[in-house]
Parts: C-alpha cells; structure tokens; sequence
C-alpha cells in the first residue's frame, strides 16, 4: 500500500508541474476511481485535543493528500451529525466514532467496510482492542485510543482518612463506609444515572453481554443477571447513602471534587485527562489504580470510551483514507503525540511507546503509571460486542436511572426498561431479535 | 377582475391596472421566495417524512436501514407515547408559571415606568430589558450556577445563617426553577411592547380622567390597562407560542440535575427522536402534531381575547 501512494505522490507532482501549462493533465487519460489525478483533500471530523497536531504531523509528511480536519463535536454529537451528513451527500471522507456508537454508523450507512486495505494491521492490535471495530468478518475502522476501565482516586484524601485502596467490589463497599465514618462529608465515589458507558463497563467486567448476535438473531442481554448483580450492588450503596448519586462533571460535582469530598472515579484511562482539566490545583494527590474486581483474581475489566478512525461511504477515495486512517490509528508518530495529550493509545506499539513516557499531569508522582496501564490493557474483556442501536440504549438508560434515583424506584427496574426500549426499538427498525 | 379588465375601453385604461398588478406582486416577490424555501417546502417535507421510516432491508445482522412508507405508525406512535404526553403535562404546569408571572411583571413595570414624574425610567428601562439580550442557554448556565446548592450564593448565605441548604433543582419547585430563567430574560421585551402601546395613549384622556378626580391607580385600572389590551393579547399570545417552545432552560439544565429527562417537555423529545435516536420521522410526526396543537391554542387565545380587546371588529 505504501508503495502505491509513493507512486501516486510521484503522479501528482507530474500532475501540477504538467498541470500548469495545461488542463489535461498526463495521467487524465485513465479515469480511476481509487487514484486521483493530483493533490487531493479528505476532510475529517474528530474531537479532542490530539487531533489538530496528528493531523498538522499527517499533512507535513503527505504533500499530496492534505486532510482538513473539523471538530464536530463530541462522540454523540459527531455521530448524529455524521448520519445527517451522509443522508445529505456532504459527509466527511474520514471521522472519530466511538466503539459503542459504531454498529448504529454501519447500519445508518456511515462506515464503510475497508477490510480490503487494513492488511495486516490487525497484528498492531491486542484482539479485545481490534475486535472493538471488527463485525461480523468486517473491518469498519482502526482503532485509535483505548479506555480500559481504571479506578483514578485521591490518594492524598485515602490517606489522610486512613483508607485502603480497595481491589474487589466487595472491599470498595466496606472502603465507602469507611469513608463516610471517617467525614460524613465525604463520598468515596460518585454513582451517576447518566452514565451509560461506565455502567455498561462494570456490567461487561461482570461478564454481562448486552448485544450478542448469532447469524441473522440478535440476543439483548441488558437486563441480564449479571447486569441486575451489578444495579443491585449500587443500588446497596445508594441507599445506604456511601454513594452520591448526582451528575458527573457539573459545577456542583466539580466543586465537591476539589474540596475533596469525591475520592475516586471509576471509568477509562482517559479520566486522569478529564479531572485534570477541572481540578488542575490538585495535581500529585491524585492517583490510578486497577478497577476493582467482582471476583478476586480475575482482573479482566471493559472499556469506557475510546474510538476508532472511520472511512466514511462518502469517501471519493476509499484506498487513500484508509491509508490515512491507518496511520492516525496505528503509526508511532501519531501514538506519541497522542499519549503527550493524555490520550492512550490502541495500538501495541503506541502502548510500549507510553512506558517511556512521563506519568499524566493530574498524578506526576505516580512513577509506575503506564506500567500499571499496560497491566490493565492486557486483561481486557476478550470480546464485547455493541448493537446497532446504542443510542436508544444509551438515552432509554439515562432516563430510568435518573428516574429511578430521582424517585427511588429500584434501578434493576430501571434496567428492564432500557431493555424493553431497545429491544422494541430493534424490531420495530426491522431485527430480528430473539426472544429470551 | 379579469372580467372587468377584457371588458374595459383599449389602450390607456389597459395599461394601468396591470402595472397595478405588477408592483405589489414584486414587492412581495422577495418575502414570498424566502417563505416558500424556509417554511413551506421544510413544512411539507416534514409533513411527508411523518409518513416514513428507516426499516432494515438488507440481510445479515448488520443489513443497511432504508427509507419506506410506514403510514401512521409514526403518529401512532407519538399518541402513544406516554412520555410525549407527560411532557404537555409538565408543560402545561411550566407555562401556569411562567405566562402569568412574565405578562404581570411586565404590565407592572409598563405602568409604573408610565406613572409621571417617575425617576430613573430611561435606567430601569434598560435594566429590565437587558437580560433580554443574554442568549438563553447563557441565561440557564448563569442561573444554573445559582441553583446548584455549592455553587449558590444564596446557600452559602442560608449556611451563614446555619440554614439548611435548599435544593431548587428537584421536586415540585424544579418547575418555578425553569420558568423563572424565562421569566427573567422574557419580563424586559414584553414591558417593552405594553410600554410602547402605553406612550401611543393620547394624553388627553388622562387629562379628562384627572379632571374629573381620577387618581393614578384608577387611570392604570380602568384607561391604561384596557386600551393596552391589544398589546397585552399579543404578549400573552408570544407567551403562549414560546411556552409551547420552551427547550433551551431545560436542556442546558439537564446535565445538572436528575430530575429532568430528555423527554421533559415534548421539543426536548423531538429532539432526541431525531439526533439522539436516528428516528427523523418519528420526530417529524410529533413535530406535526406540537404545531397543530400551537395553532389550535393560538386561534382560541385570538377567539377568546379578540371579542372582548377588539371590540365588534
């Protein structure tokens, strides 16, 4: 593949030269779809601040292929956006989608299959990370970063409360009553009604599948014993108030983190990033541990969040946006400066690459902080899979768990009719869904 | 017309009623262009997307969805959707607060503003009008730093005072919460509106009304208030169709709060129908119905107030 855009570029570089003393140009001749005639522009959507200089590394070493990125918002909001462009013929060659919102932009008609250019790049990959954009035999996107679930906490405020950092759920239970004994203005983490990933993750790591499918018959999985054990457990916590079920992230949530009556947040590796940007000043009391495990000696855990770059249907040139998204997913150049923006990479390569790497700005005394996250990525759930409508899945969970907090109805409740909604959302779209 | 037109005398007379017809009709020409690509073609083609939806056609677990005809099984769907209707309900509950605490404030301020020999108007005028310039999703972030217990003033004051702490974002008094965002960005453009239909009063007649020993309060009561009745129908009618509306204060305090879904009232709904859910269609059916609903109310406000405001007219 790379030989072939070296010969393009070759091409191209004939084609201005010849191009500026006429129109037809020497390659005008034959007409192919896949190799354009000169210089050409993909357009890119993706979030976060890691972008705008993969994609300024990207343009300096492709003359010939100059990518325009454009931030679009966020993983919901690109996504929407990229299935209203694609309906109207102006969607981007290239985009950021989130794993779980990705079968929903293969059935929208969003991504396409490029299984034909990815090679062996599948090798890059751990097989937990590459499946992620893998269906049914078909590659829809490289991955691009990973968010392996970690527990990100307050060691300073562990510390002073004389509290051990807990490594089974179990424990994290005795370690929240603890806490609430030793300040009752203290809450050792938030459990919050909207977050549909990170629930989705704790109830993977317990071995829940919400969305399996076999041939043509999906199986909906989400209120499945395992996830009604995992809404008990919090449920437990919730009503013995040694959680504070409230909204991640809002002032309020970022003004009790800062004060330190918030200690941890269990959720992707990507989280250290997050509460950095919101509680800067506290800097080194911070720290990352291994989520704690439903069974101890089985530190398998999900992810929450991270995405992969997707070769959009739109594409004029397929062949050269996936060589793009290729490299934006798996080349070491991009994986460095991913990590340099608290990113962590999907690639195997862009993981080894972090070891080498100073610890996040939130915890820079954490020395073995990147040791401790290659441990945590190679015990990933081996296979999880997303169904085609997430985003149902997503806002129907929302609503009854914010409900169910709000008016303390029992969450397994809540989880039955998320299930309820997205199952008959799927037959209603025209599934087939077995029926349990 | 025509008629009388092949009938009239040649030449001259020919001539004119046709330039008649062409200057009006080129005047209009502009607002009819810009009202048929932005309102009516996007009115009949929500209209038709009501009547269709994405149904999966392909084979396999992952075949592509394609746009067919479904009927009314959008609409069927909006009317039985409990949560749509629950939002006209916690609308209504929104709009019991908000249209008559916004039109009264307003109308007070107008007659005060108008009372003679008042101090300060050109000042208060312009303090009561400008949080009608502050974007509304600003307006709601401002006021959601308020209402968050440790971020409120108002709480730290309560703790000063070894107070317990109130929670405004919850419960029967999230409602008063949300409509008072749009009570204070809408007091200032309605007392706006009343206050300029009360400088068109002729002066006159509160002469008159003084002559005869009418004091400031009966002049408000009994002149003021009943010849800014049009004025106030138009607010009330505004208040009305922007209640209907209303999807910005509580979106932007969604995230903050438990208490409000995505389906609080039913633009929230349609909304998240359309981009949250991928489902244009269903969105476009309940869009439908919300302004067949809007034009309905609105026509028995005009029925209603018209009579008594416009006179026989």
């Amino acid at each position: 593949m790379r030989r072939r855009i070296l010969a393009v570029a070759a091409l191209s570089v004939a084609g201005l030269t010849l191009a500026a003393c006429s129109s037809d140009g020497a390659e005008g001749a034959e007409e192919d779809q896949s190799t354009p005639d000169g210089p050409i522009t993909l357009d890119y959507w993706a979030w976060g601040t890691a972008q705008q200089p993969m994609v300024e590394a990207w343009n300096e070493a492709h003359p010939d292929v100059q990518v325009v990125h454009t931030d679009a918002g966020g993983g919901g909001d690109s996504s929407a956006k990229l299935v209203t462009a694609t309906r109207a013929e102006n969607a981007p060659d290239v985009a950021i989608v989130e794993y779980n919102t990705l079968p929903a932009m293969i059935v929208a008609g969003v991504a396409a299959d490029i299984s034909e250019y990815t090679g062996d790049l599948e090798n890059e990959y751990a097989p937990g990370v590459w499946s992620q954009a893998t269906f049914d035999g078909a590659s829809y996107g490289v991955p691009q970063d990973a968010g392996p679930m970690a527990l990100t906490y307050n060691q300073a405020r562990f510390d002073e409360l004389g509290v051990e950092v807990p490594t089974t759920w179990a424990e994290f239970a005795e370690a929240a009553e603890a806490v609430r004994e030793a300040d009752p203005d203290t809450y050792i983490t938030t459990f919050a009604p909207a977050e549909f990933g990170g629930f989705a993750g704790l109830a993977q790591q317990a071995g829940a599948e919400w969305w399996t499918v076999e041939g043509d018959t999906w199986t909906v999985g989400i209120d499945s014993d395992a996830s009604l054990e995992v809404a008990d457990y919090w449920q437990d916590l919730i009503d013995r108030d040694l959680v504070l079920a409230e909204p991640l992230l809002t002032p309020e949530w970022n003004a009790a983190l800062n004060a330190g009556e918030i200690l941890s947040w269990p959720a992707g590796l990507w989280a250290a990033g997050v509460l950095n940007g919101i509680a800067e000043p506290m800097a080194g009391d911070w720290a990352m541990a291994p989520l704690p495990q439903w069974e101890e000696g089985n530190p398998s855990v999900a992810f929450q969040g991270g995405s992969a770059v997707v070769v959009t249907t739109s594409a004029e040139y397929p062949e050269i946006a996936a060589e793009f998204a290729a490299w934006m997913g798996a080349s070491d150049e991009a994986a460095a400066i991913q990590i340099e923006q608290g990113q962590y990479p999907a690639s195997l390569a862009g993981q080894e690459l972090t070891l080498e790497s100073d610890p996040p700005l939130l915890m820079p005394q954490q020395e073995d902080y990147w040791a401790v996250a290659a441990e945590i990525a190679a015990n990933t759930v081996p296979e999880i899979s997303w169904g085609p409508n997430v985003n149902v899945a997503s806002s129907a969970f929302q609503d009854a768990m914010s409900a169910a907090v709000q008016n303390g109805t029992p969450l397994r409740e809540a989880l039955a009719t998320t299930h309820e909604a997205v199952v008959e959302d799927m037959e209603t779209a025209g599934f087939t869904v077995a029926t349990d | 017309m025509s008629a009388e037109i092949a009938a009239a005398p040649p030449d001259r007379a020919r001539r004119r009623p046709r330039s008649r017809w062409v200057a009006p009709y080129t005047f209009l020409l502009p607002a009819g262009i810009l009202f048929i690509a932005f309102l009516a073609i996007p009115m009949v083609y929500a209209l038709y997307l009501s009547f269709r939806g994405l149904r999966v056609t392909g084979d396999g677990p992952f075949g592509v969805q394609e746009e067919t005809w479904v009927g009314l099984s959008n609409y069927v769907a909006t009317f039985t959707d409990p949560e749509f209707l629950a939002g006209f309900g916690r609308l209504a509950i929104y709009g019991a607060i908000a249209v008559p605490v916004t039109l009264g404030l307003a109308l007070t301020f107008a007659l005060l503003l108008d009372l003679p020999r008042v101090r300060g108007a050109r000042f208060a005028r312009t303090a009561i009008f400008i949080p009608y310039a502050v974007p509304g999703v600003i307006a709601s972030l401002l006021w959601g730093f308020l209402y968050l217990p440790s971020t409120s003033p108002a709480n730290w004051l309560l703790g000063q005072l070894g107070l317990p702490e109130l929670t405004v974002l919850d419960g029967g008094i999230l409602f008063g919460s949300v409509a008072n965002i749009a009570i204070w960005s809408g007091v200032g453009f309605n007392m706006i509106i009343i206050y300029t239909s009360l400088r068109g009063i002729p002066g006159d007649v509160y002469e008159a009304a003084r002559i005869d020993g009418a004091s400031e309060w009966d002049i408000a009561y009994r002149i003021k208030i009943p010849l800014v009745g049009p004025a106030l129908v138009l607010t009330g009618l505004f208040a009305l169709i922007g209640t209907l509306q209303v999807y910005g204060e509580p979106t932007t305090l969604r995230p903050m709060t438990n208490a409000i879904s995505q389906t609080w009232v039913p633009l929230m709904k349609i909304y998240r129908d359309a981009f949250v859910r991928d489902d244009l269609s269903l969105a476009a059916a309940s869009s439908v119905v919300l302004a067949l609903g809007t034009l309905v109310l609105s026509v028995l406000l005009l029925r209603i107030t018209q009579k008594r405001t416009f006179g026989e007219s």
